[in-house]
């Protein structure tokens, strides 16, 4: 497997970096990695958000219960 | 083609999973389809780890809230998109409550951004008329790669219903890019002869043989062999723009083993095409058979081409090398296809026969004795002669000297055929 690949793309797909990619260039894995962590911190927002925008949803009676499991 | 992932494809995948531009990862097309796939599965397991502690809780807290507020709730709060992250993390039964209660138009989108590896369960309890409604709308956006996806996932029921809801052309779109290429078998076997000839007509009509020769490449050699029996029953016009697909996208590789796995009367049908007598198109074919060694499939269809096309076939043979009649004169033995090999080799110039006879004479004992019994069975002594006739005397001698060895019957049979051929070295060499 490529160094390169591992080293850029370790730090956003956790674990694993699977082979086959030796033939992108330093600045194309840079590129991809950036654009991984971009989406993930999207996601991360948009699912915060969301956990607020549904708790506004939920009927008064059922929101104490649903708040203690989204957040003990 | 066989177990092909498209780069091109496999890039939408991934530019879909992180809600990239696929434009902005067109520089990955470079690499193998495989390895884009590895990296996606890897990457959508990063997507969700990145909130895993969150989003399981979501669906722990799902169960507190009904099915119809819990829809609310995902349609308005959380998006096709979360929602998609959730699915596979909620109990299958649970989830089709939930999805009663979402409109078509939100589930399609839900779709679009589902792995369907990760929530196979909750899919495969989806209820048939709800899977119709959203294939539906999947064709209606040409969403063909998430529908291709689902295949492999869903129940036979809920398959049934989507097969029905899909147009001819857009299923054929969707087989190409269907991401389990095992299931391609299954899914033909639900479609009765008359859909998949009405497919076959639809390939030609818009321009879609890559997709529907891919197909072939990934169904059983039997349904290969009755898609090609349906394609042959076609018109004229509908198999020769097989044929000018196939010269144009270099497509020889798939069509050689429908051919071959057709019905005699078919593969007589496809040989005696007008079309596929032109000098470019025998050359794209013995192209095709030279690079992916498709010499079972060209022996089994060159004795059926009229005799200007085989003229044609032992003019561009002339360029073959040995190692190229090893492997033609190999394949004959491996898939007993000998006739055709006589029938191929009686028609070339003198020196590509002298080539095959002089491979015959150092060939192996079992492969010169099931050549020999071929030869007796089908009564080919006389082509037989007409391809030993180039060995030298010497060579003529050193064979007969094998052939003697053979079952008598065999024998002599051949020695008639020397003497009858006027072949004297090879004739005194059967009768020592």
């Amino acid at each position: 497997m490529s160094q390169a690949a591992r080293r850029i793309l370790k730090p956003e797909l956790g674990g694993s970096v699977p082979g086959g990619l030796e033939e992108l260039t330093e600045e194309e894995l840079s590129g991809f990695a950036s654009m991984l962590r971009i989406a993930k911190r999207r996601q991360s927002e948009e699912l915060e958000t969301a956990v607020d925008e549904a708790l506004e949803i939920v009927p008064r009676l059922l929101r104490r219960p649903v708040r203690k499991i989204l957040f003990g | 083609m066989k177990g092909y992932l498209s780069p091109a494809v496999e890039v939408r995948r991934l530019a879909r999973l992180i809600g990239a531009d696929p434009e902005d990862l067109v520089y990955f097309e470079r690499l193998e389809g495989q390895a884009i796939r590895d990296l996606r599965d890897q990457v959508t397991v990063a997507m969700f780890d990145a909130d895993r502690q969150l989003l399981q809780r979501v669906a722990v807290a799902t169960k507190l809230v009904p099915a119809k507020l819990g829809a609310v709730i995902g349609e308005r709060a959380f998006g096709a998109l979360l929602c998609a992250r959730i699915t596979g993390l909620l109990d299958p039964s649970r989830a089709v409550d939930i999805s009663k209660h979402l409109p078509v138009t939100f589930l399609a989108d839900l779709c679009l951004h589902l792995d369907p590896r990760r929530a196979s369960r909750v899919i495969g309890e989806m209820p048939p008329d709800t899977v119709a409604a959203i294939a539906a709308q999947l064709v209606a956006g040409e969403e063909y790669i998430a529908m291709g996806g689902f295949v492999g996932h869903l129940s036979k029921a809920a398959l049934l219903a989507a097969l029905d809801a899909v147009d001819d052309e857009s299923l054929l779109r969707t087989a190409y890019v269907i991401e389990a290429k095992q299931n391609i078998s299954a899914l033909v076997a639900l479609l009765p002869d008359e859909r998949l000839a009405n497919i076959i007509a639809t390939a030609s009509g818009a321009d879609l043989w890559a997709e529907a020769l891919d197909v072939l490449a990934h169904v059983t050699e039997r349904q290969r062999g009755a898609l090609g029996d349906l394609a042959a029953a076609q018109d004229d016009e509908v198999l020769d723009s097989m044929v000018r697909a196939a010269l144009r996208d270099d497509l020889w590789s798939e069509v050689l083993p429908v051919i071959r796995a057709m019905s005699p009367e078919s593969r007589e049908r496809f040989a005696t095409l007008k079309s596929i007598q032109a000098r470019p198109v025998l050359a794209t074919i013995m192209d095709a058979a030279a690079e992916d060694s498709l010499w079972a499939e060209l022996l089994v269809l060159l004795p059926l081409l009229p005799i200007t096309a085989r003229r044609q076939v032992a003019t561009l043979a002339t360029a073959f090398n040995r190692e190229t009649f090893e492997q033609i004169i190999g394949a004959a033995h491996e898939e007993e296809l000998w006739p055709g090999l006589i029938a191929f080799a009686t028609e070339l110039d003198k020196g590509p026969r002298r080539e095959i006879a002089k491979l015959i004479d150092d060939s192996d004992p079992d492969v010169l004795q099931s050549l020999l019994t071929a030869v007796h069975d089908t009564s080919l002594e006389a082509n037989l002669m007409a391809v030993i006739r180039e060995l030298p005397a010497t060579g003529q001698r050193h064979l007969g000297t094998r052939i003697a060895a053979a079952p008598t019957e065999l024998v002599d049979a051949l020695s008639a055929a020397a003497d009858e051929a006027g072949l004297k070295p090879l004739s005194e060499a059967l009768t020592k």
